[in-house]
């Protein structure tokens, strides 16, 4: 201080004792002295001062200050000294933290240093020239050019970013300054290069371009990996920074074998005596974001897939699993590893499979999703590590059957369980029934999943039979829900939680409603609270919630109860609430601020316990059976009639599929029937070949039998001759005779053959008449279907016209009634 | 999967010209008829063997329009090779190339390898650039010249391979500087063991094969 003292003395020359200058008029003088000076040590001085000056009078220096420092930094870029003089007072200028030593300065606003940068890039030559003196190699300058851009950005970061593109080769020349050799220079790149990617698609590709990921890992790795300092922290920031939702930052991370270099880190040391230091927590806290940040649900889908499969090879899930499973991990950590676990699993089987497998250490061995589940209906587990486990859980159960299956099954009463051993099933019942309001939740919605687009097991959860307390007959799961929603005492939370299990179970599932509907007092509850007045806003979704769950009992009714069919709910609701304030109570649902907050993503996130409503999976059903249930409801007539277009279509398109599907059928039959023509056809004439062929051979024959009595009527005429030789001849013909006996013969079997085949054609032939003849009639057949279907058409083209008709009638009828009644002489009303 | 080297690409050219989609012909090989505007820059990978030897395209698929220009200008100097794009349909894409050329030439290192291509040539009824033109061209600037089709994939396989081969070619003349990773050159990590016969992998060499076998 005292030399800093001296130096601004021999500045600005002596002062008079007793008589100090404001810091205006000092700063005044030495701004004077930067621009007028032409010795370079005075400029420097003065350069000096300012620096000095400048955490305690920062409005002063930087009001004034800027244009001469601009100006030295423009003409005096040989002297790294008055340089580094110059960009370390914009850094205290533009800086938005505040000095201690202006702490006692009313003129300090909040916002001093982002409004002096706003005036400093309104010169956009000034960043450019800044980027210049990244090229000088002194550590002075080098390193307060850095702090400067870097201050410069996180006051304005967009402009900055914008400016830093258009500068030649501005970002490829901050990334090799990741390479100096001097670490301090390294760190504050780093700092640079966290700010300067952030939100920024191009920027962040152009950083990943140059190297960036391999540069990142060989320094987290020079700094310790996990166990390094703040600088890897830094990296992993930086990591991150780069990753999020940039798909093609994402898959050239993957294309470039960088999950491979990530899965180790998460491989622990065996003995982790010493603990957690909170930099380590940090730093993992990090690197399980960065896995996340390449498989979460929002990222496109092929990215995920990929990315999944890399980490289930590179035993990146693996470790991650073992961290799971090992003692002394952080709570926060544990949460982060179950929350990355869920996102590595989601949806991919193998991975599923692997979670499925991994055992925990207990005594018993037991899976390890049990060990989870069992922190879930945990009281005393804290709140963001049981939303973990059930994001988890359910990401565990998306898209995959198998599993969902395996769930279930642990419930059904055929299953020959272990007693000694706990099952998913029972943990989830555990917690179904247990006094924990949120330990309710929890089960409802992971059972819930079990359900997800799988109807199936929506039968078959049907099945599940639990044994009450006391000594009465076992219930089903389904009833023993709905009684629990209908007591009194249940809280809300595990309300709507169980009214999402139902909602979920019944949509799609016809046996379903029919349990519920069967299920004593069920409907008379919904409706009661449908009817009910409460002005609480949780009230409100609860009855919203009620609503849905009713309209989901008409939508996929089938109509097997006599006094529960579509019409008679539908009744119910117009008789006793009312199709506006049904319709209006469905709304809230969406109206409700949990439902855009369990919308956003599939992650189960709550600040605290009364948070958790919704679940993202039942949003989604809702979404898309809101308007559809809407449509049914207000669609329903006084006299059961349905009449909207949306009810009459639908009932129609039943009807036109049902026709599709019996036309279709009759195609089928067309076609095989045309096969088998086909076949006959060609049969015939093969057969009619065969004959011919026979016919010939028929031809020969004889031919050959008239040549031999020829023959023999010679030799006759030749033995007349010769009688000496007639014993000879005789012997001879007797030979002759017994041939031409032969041909005979075979004559008479060849034409009888021939009688035979030609029957045989006749027969095939009427086979195939009869055939064609079956043709036509199903022909017909299926005219006269779409003859029928034209005139259902016809029909509802004539109920929509009856309908528009009748009103406008009724319209007509007002009309001239009112014309009437003002008296005004109407032509038209001739009545 | 591990590889003896690691290129990075660019492809460059006008708007329109077919970039992304003699991307996605070489690595995916499909064609898009209908392709989004690329916004910045778009990445692609791919294996192919040269030599018998694994080498590992990483392709950096540019925005053609000009609005991106100073983005696309900071891919330059890190990239091995660049595939410059016109469309043999629009002669304005070829009127271009002149100034394209002088871009990359200007920010990219001396020894990118450049390769022109002429795409779209199934529409052979529609060509306005004739392909003596290409080839002129290509001579005067020294550049490999190739016209492709993206839609019938023909000719795309050779132009990302000719590439591949005459950067692997500049690295065996040592023209290359290899261990500078900002040539966008990499090796991998099996690099010398899997042939002795290149010079320069001696004894190490003989040693690390001795031990896997």
């Amino acid at each position: 201080m005292e030399f800093l003292k001296s130096g601004i003395k021999t500045v600005l020359g002596g002062t008079e004792p007793g008589q100090q200058p404001s810091a205006a008029e000092t700063v005044e003088k030495l701004v004077d002295r930067v621009y007028s000076s032409t010795l370079l040590e005075d400029r420097r001085d003065a350069c000096r001062a300012l620096k000095a000056l400048s955490r305690k009078y920062r409005i002063e220096v930087g009001a004034q200050g800027m244009p001469p420092l601009v100006q030295v930094l423009q003409n005096d870029g040989q002297d790294t000294e008055i340089i580094s003089y110059a960009l370390d007072t914009l850094c205290n200028i533009v800086t938005s933290e505040e000095f201690e030593e202006e702490a006692d300065n009313p003129t300090v606003s909040v916002n001093v240093g982002g409004q002096f940068t706003e005036m400093f890039i309104k010169t956009p030559e000034n960043v450019t020239m800044i980027m210049g003196y990244l090229d000088e190699y002194d550590f002075r300058v080098r390193r307060a050019a850095i702090q400067l851009i870097t201050l410069l950005i996180s006051n304005k970061t967009r402009e900055l970013q914008d400016l830093i593109l258009v500068s030649p080769m501005g970002v490829s020349k901050l990334m090799d300054l990741l390479t100096d050799s001097r670490e301090v220079i390294r760190n504050d790149v780093l700092l640079l290069l966290i700010e300067l990617t952030k939100g920024n698609s191009n920027i962040q590709k152009i950083v990943a371009f140059e190297n960036a990921f391999d540069r990142l890992f060989e320094i987290i790795r020079e700094e310790g990996c996990s166990d390094g300092g703040i600088v890897v922290e830094d990296c992993l920031i930086l990591l991150l920074n780069l990753l999020k939702n940039n798909s093609s930052n994402q898959q050239f991370f993957k294309e470039g074998s960088y999950i491979q270099r990530l899965a180790p880190m998460f491989v622990l040391a065996e003995e982790v005596e010493a603990g957690w230091s909170p930099q380590k927590m940090s730093n993992f806290h990090c690197l399980l974001q960065v896995v996340r940040a390449l498989v979460t649900p929002s990222n496109q889908q092929q990215v995920v897939t990929a990315c999944q499969r890399v980490m289930q090879k590179s035993q990146l899930l693996n470790a991650l699993c073992e961290i799971l499973m090992s003692s002394g991990v952080p709570a926060d950590i544990l949460t982060e590893t179950i929350n990355a676990v869920a996102e590595v699993i989601r949806g991919d089987r193998d991975n599923q499979c692997e979670l499925s497998r991994v055992m925990a250490p207990s005594n018993p061995p037991r899976p390890a999703i049990v060990v989870l589940l069992m922190s879930m209906i945990n009281e005393k587990q804290l709140l963001a590590l049981r939303c973990a486990v059930l994001y988890c859980f359910e990401c565990f159960l998306y898209r995959n059957a198998d599993m969902q299956r395996a769930v279930v099954q642990t419930l059904l009463p055929s299953s020959a369980t272990d007693v000694s051993s706990l099952s998913t099933g029972q943990l989830l019942c555990t917690g179904l029934f247990s006094s924990d309001a949120l330990a309710n939740w929890f089960s409802s919605v992971a059972i819930m999943h079990t359900l997800v687009e799988n109807v199936a097991l929506k039968e078959e959860l049907l099945r599940v039979l639990l044994a009450p307390t006391g000594g009465q007959r076992p219930n089903t799961l389904l009833e023993m829900c709905t009684n629990l929603m209908q007591r009194e005492r249940t809280r809300l939370q595990s309300k709507v939680g169980l009214l999402m299990l139902l909602s979920v179970w019944l949509a799609h599932c016809p046996g379903a409603v029919k349990a519920l509907l069967e299920t004593q007092g069920t409907t008379v509850y919904l409706t009661a609270q449908l009817c009910s007045n409460e002005h609480d806003e949780r009230e409100f979704l609860f009855q919203g919630m009620c609503a849905f769950l009713m309209g989901l009992c008409i939508q996929f009714n089938d109509n097997s109860l006599p006094n529960q069919r579509r019409e008679d709910i539908s009744q119910l609701i117009i008789k006793r609430i009312g199709q506006e304030t049904f319709c209006n109570k469905l709304g809230e649902v969406s109206r409700h601020e949990a439902y855009s907050r369990a919308c956003k993503q599939a992650q189960i996130r709550a600040k605290c316990a009364g948070e958790l409503l919704l679940d993202y999976e039942y949003c989604k059903l809702y979404k898309g059976l809101e308007a559809l249930i809407a449509k049914l409801v207000s669609g329903f007539d006084v006299d059961g009639i349905e009449l909207t277009e949306l009810t009459l279509s639908s009932e129609a398109s039943a009807l036109v599929s049902q026709y599709k599907g019996i036309i279709r059928g009759m195609d089928a039959q067309i076609q095989t029937l045309q096969q088998s023509v086909k076949e006959l056809d060609q049969e015939n004439v093969e057969l009619r070949e065969k004959l011919s062929e026979e016919q010939s051979v028929r031809a020969q024959l004889s031919d050959q039998n008239t040549l031999l009595k020829a023959q023999l009527g010679a030799t006759g005429q030749t033995s007349f001759q010769r009688q000496e030789t007639s014993q000879d001849r005789e012997e001879e013909l007797n030979t002759a005779r017994y041939q031409a006996n032969m041909y005979f013969a075979e004559n008479i079997r060849l034409t009888k053959e021939m009688e035979m085949l030609r029957q045989h054609l006749a027969s095939e032939k009427q086979r195939a008449d009869a055939a064609q003849e079956s043709l036509l009639v199903t022909q017909k057949d299926q005219e006269d279907l779409l003859e029928l279907l034209a005139d259902q058409e016809l029909k509802l083209a004539s109920f929509e016209k009856n309908t528009t008709s009748k009103s406008t009638e009724n319209q007509s009828q007002t009309h001239s009634e009112t014309a009437l009644l003002e008296g005004v002489p109407s032509e038209t009303a001739s009545r | 999967m591990s590889y003896a080297y690691l290129f990075k690409y660019i492809i460059i050219g006008d708007t329109g010209v077919g970039k992304s989609c003699l991307l996605l012909q070489f690595t995916d090989k499909r064609f898009q008829p209908v392709h989004d505007l690329t916004i910045g820059v778009e990445f692609g990978a791919r294996m192919i063997t040269i030599d018998g030897k694994q080498i590992k395209l990483q392709i950096w698929d540019t925005a053609g329009q000009e609005a991106f220009r100073s983005i696309t200008r900071s891919y330059y100097r890190g990239a091995a090779g660049a595939l410059l794009v016109y469309d043999i349909t629009r002669r304005e894409t070829f009127n271009h190339l002149t100034t394209w050329l002088e871009d990359a030439r200007q920010h990219s290192n001396s020894n990118m390898v450049i390769m022109l291509i002429g795409n779209k040539s199934d529409l052979d009824s529609r060509r306005e650039v004739k392909k003596e033109e290409g080839e002129a061209f290509a001579r005067e600037h020294g550049l490999v010249f190739m016209e492709t089709s993206a839609r019938t994939a023909a000719n795309v396989e050779e132009a990302f391979i000719n590439t591949a081969k005459e950067i692997y070619e500049k690295i065996q003349e040592g023209v290359f500087d290899i261990n500078n990773e900002a040539n966008g050159i990499k090796i991998g990590q099996q690099h010398s063991p899997t042939n002795p016969s290149l010079p320069g992998s001696g004894g190490a060499a003989g040693a690390a094969n001795s031990g896997c076998c």
